[in-house]
């Protein structure tokens, strides 16, 4: 791994209760790599993933983003500084059509949510241009009028990563992106998520149970079990390793490896 | 299109409005009612904008609403002030009521922002109540209505021109309303409804904006105060009580939450209705009440916000540009809550 570190987490802790949901976890994520995160059921991926995008704090450990330390920093700043997250159910405005929903987005990063006036002239033209190349980058320019409560889930979740796209992140996190889809919404949803990095050149931490889709686009790849740090490695590596086959993989999936 | 519609609108219903006081004997309805009911919409409005298009749930709006009666009442009793800065009392007093409790009430939310507003609009109720020297306790403030004010000290308001006066504050206050619920600004507070981490996803910091909303709120529901308290020339604990906060929820939810005309439909139905069943039996509010509770039965969006969605449901075809037109002007601006 050449490539700087772009976001950094070490030793994360967080208990609920008794239960450490994750137990001193550390990952690095390098720029311009696709980087996944899997783990049987409960293994505290999503949980992992709240503490390092700012939706709870841990209780131990230490996060840094670009260089800055950001453990406490509030979700909203994070995004601000160029984190970018979609959730598992997908998280949008149902009542909003596809274009405000990409809208909103736009505006905040514009600095013109804030506004009473809708401004015009240059500042509108920009806002309306960015609209309309987040919306030819997710594919979906021809339902820009339809409330997002009408579309598919496939389309909302490519509506959230527009939108989470809308404020110009270098990171995102995507919060298995794939769950609930059905085969060939699925294979759009890697095709965006390649397209990430190789037409916008981001960086991508991921979470997810299919393992095709892991094995197809990740560089890199992070297994938790129950908590803990299980292993870290290529897709190879982590195919071949015996604790994680035990852990989680069904054996007839690496056969196809 | 939608623009000059809704222009029409307003001007039509401002004409209406004008001609109250030539209608209202005609129905036996004291002018003075009429008043109270263009007083009222501003309180209505200042929950909507919580409850309706933020999601907050507004229930002690009241403490904003008899902050703003208590501050006109006072500034009229103790420093002899004229009308327009008795109202302008009435409404700093509300904001800075709004300023104090901002902090505490920033950072909750669902049950426990409602939960907690309530409580504090307790406090002020019991100030009110307690205070006797200065606000006359449980016997409330008998006051004056002061003189108009300025370039005008020496001109009288009599129950017509008090009428005209809440007119112009009214139209005032509903466009002032349009422009924010339809600004940026408005949007994401609509946007912070349905769905408030999302838009904390976006970069935005949600709480700034909901301070914002309740300082608006705390505004509109002052000068509503300061106005009621001057029509009645009196002010009483009970405009603190969360008794009030709800009954400007109820107007709110029987005209339609988030929207705009549903404030002034909500509270011309509940003041028109109170006064004239109150006259026929002291049972008034079992009236009232079966009237709510069949609303949020049978038209759980309000009257206006029913209006809207049913001139909605047509069916809408993207391809032809007659109905994907309507459908422009339908769902999108108004978040599929009506006019």
């Amino acid at each position: 791994m050449s490539e700087p570190i772009l976001l950094e987490a070490t030793d994360i802790t967080k208990a609920f209760g008794g239960v450490r949901a994750v137990d001193t976890v550390s990952v690095a994520v390098h720029e311009g790599t696709i980087h996944a995160l899997i783990g049987p059921n409960g293994a505290g991926k999503t949980t992992f993933f709240n503490a390092i995008s700012g939706f709870t704090f841990p209780d131990h450990g230490r996060v840094t983003f670009r260089g800055t330390d950001v453990t406490r920093t509030l979700n909203w700043r994070r995004i601000t500084m160029g984190m970018g997250r979609t959730f598992q159910t997908p998280s949008v405005f149902p009542e909003l059509t596809v274009d405000e929903n990409i809208r909103l987005g736009v505006r905040a990063h514009a600095k013109q949510a804030f506004r009473l006036r809708t401004p015009g002239g240059a500042a509108a033209a920009a806002v309306d241009a960015r609209v309309d190349e987040l919306l030819g980058f997710v594919n979906l320019a021809a339902q820009r009028e339809r409330l997002v409560a009408e579309l598919a889930h496939g389309s909302q979740r490519l509506c959230e990563i527009a939108m989470s796209l809308s404020t110009e992140p270098v990171l995102v996190l995507l919060d298995e992106p794939m769950a609930g889809l059905a085969e060939a919404e699925t294979d759009r949803i890697v095709a965006v998520i390649r397209d990430l990095r190789q037409r916008l050149g981001l960086t991508v931490f991921f979470v997810e149970h299919n393992m095709r889709v892991v094995l197809a686009l990740a560089d890199r790849i992070t297994v938790l079990d129950r908590g803990k740090l299980l292993a870290e490695g290529s897709p190879q590596e982590i195919a071949a390793d015996n604790a994680v086959r035990r852990a989680y993989l069904g054996s007839e999936v690496l056969e196809r490896v | 299109m939608r623009a000059r519609r809704e222009l029409a609108v307003f001007i039509l219903a401002v004409v209406l409005l004008a001609c109250g006081p030539l209608i209202s004997p005609l129905v036996h309805l004291d002018i003075s009612i009429l008043s109270e009911v263009l007083v009222t919409t501003l309180a209505v409005l200042s929950v909507n904008l919580l409850l309706g298009y933020t999601g907050l749930p507004a229930f002690g709006n009241a403490a904003y609403f008899g902050l703003g009666a208590y501050g006109a009442a006072l500034s009229v009793t103790y420093l002899h002030v004229d009308f327009v800065t008795a109202v302008l009392a009435g409404a700093a007093a509300a904001v800075a009521g709004a300023l104090i409790l901002g902090p505490f009430l920033l950072r909750r939310r669902g049950i426990y922002f409602g939960l907690l507003s309530i409580a504090f609009g307790e406090i002020f109720y019991f100030i009110a109540y307690r205070y006797t020297d200065v606000t006359g306790g449980e016997d409330g403030m008998n006051f004056p209505r002061p003189p108009f004010g300025p370039g005008l000290a020496h001109v009288a308001i009599h129950e017509t021109q008090f009428y005209y006066i809440a007119l112009v504050v009214f139209a005032v206050a509903m466009i002032a309303f349009r422009v924010v619920v339809r600004s940026p600004f408005g949007r994401t507070l609509i946007a912070i409804r349905q769905n408030e981490a999302r838009v904390r996803y976006l970069g935005l910091d949600t709480d700034r904006f909901i301070f914002v909303a309740l300082l608006i709120s705390a505004l509109l529901a002052g000068v509503s105060g300061a106005l009621f308290g001057l029509l009645i020339n009196f002010a009483y604990p009970l405009e603190l009580d969360w008794h009030q906060s709800g009954n400007f929820v109820l107007m709110m939810i029987l005209g339609g939450a988030g929207t705009i005309w549903g404030s002034l439909i909500g509270a011309l139905i509940y003041v028109i209705g109170k006064d004239i069943i109150s006259t026929i039996t002291p049972l008034w509010q079992i009236f009232l009440g079966a009237l709510f509770v069949a609303c949020v039965l049978g038209f759980p969006r309000g009257i206006v916000g029913s209006l809207g969605a049913l001139r909605r449901r047509r069916p809408v075809d993207p391809e032809d540009p007659v109905s994907s037109e309507a459908f422009d002007a339908g769902a999108p601006v108004e978040v599929g809550r009506g006019v």
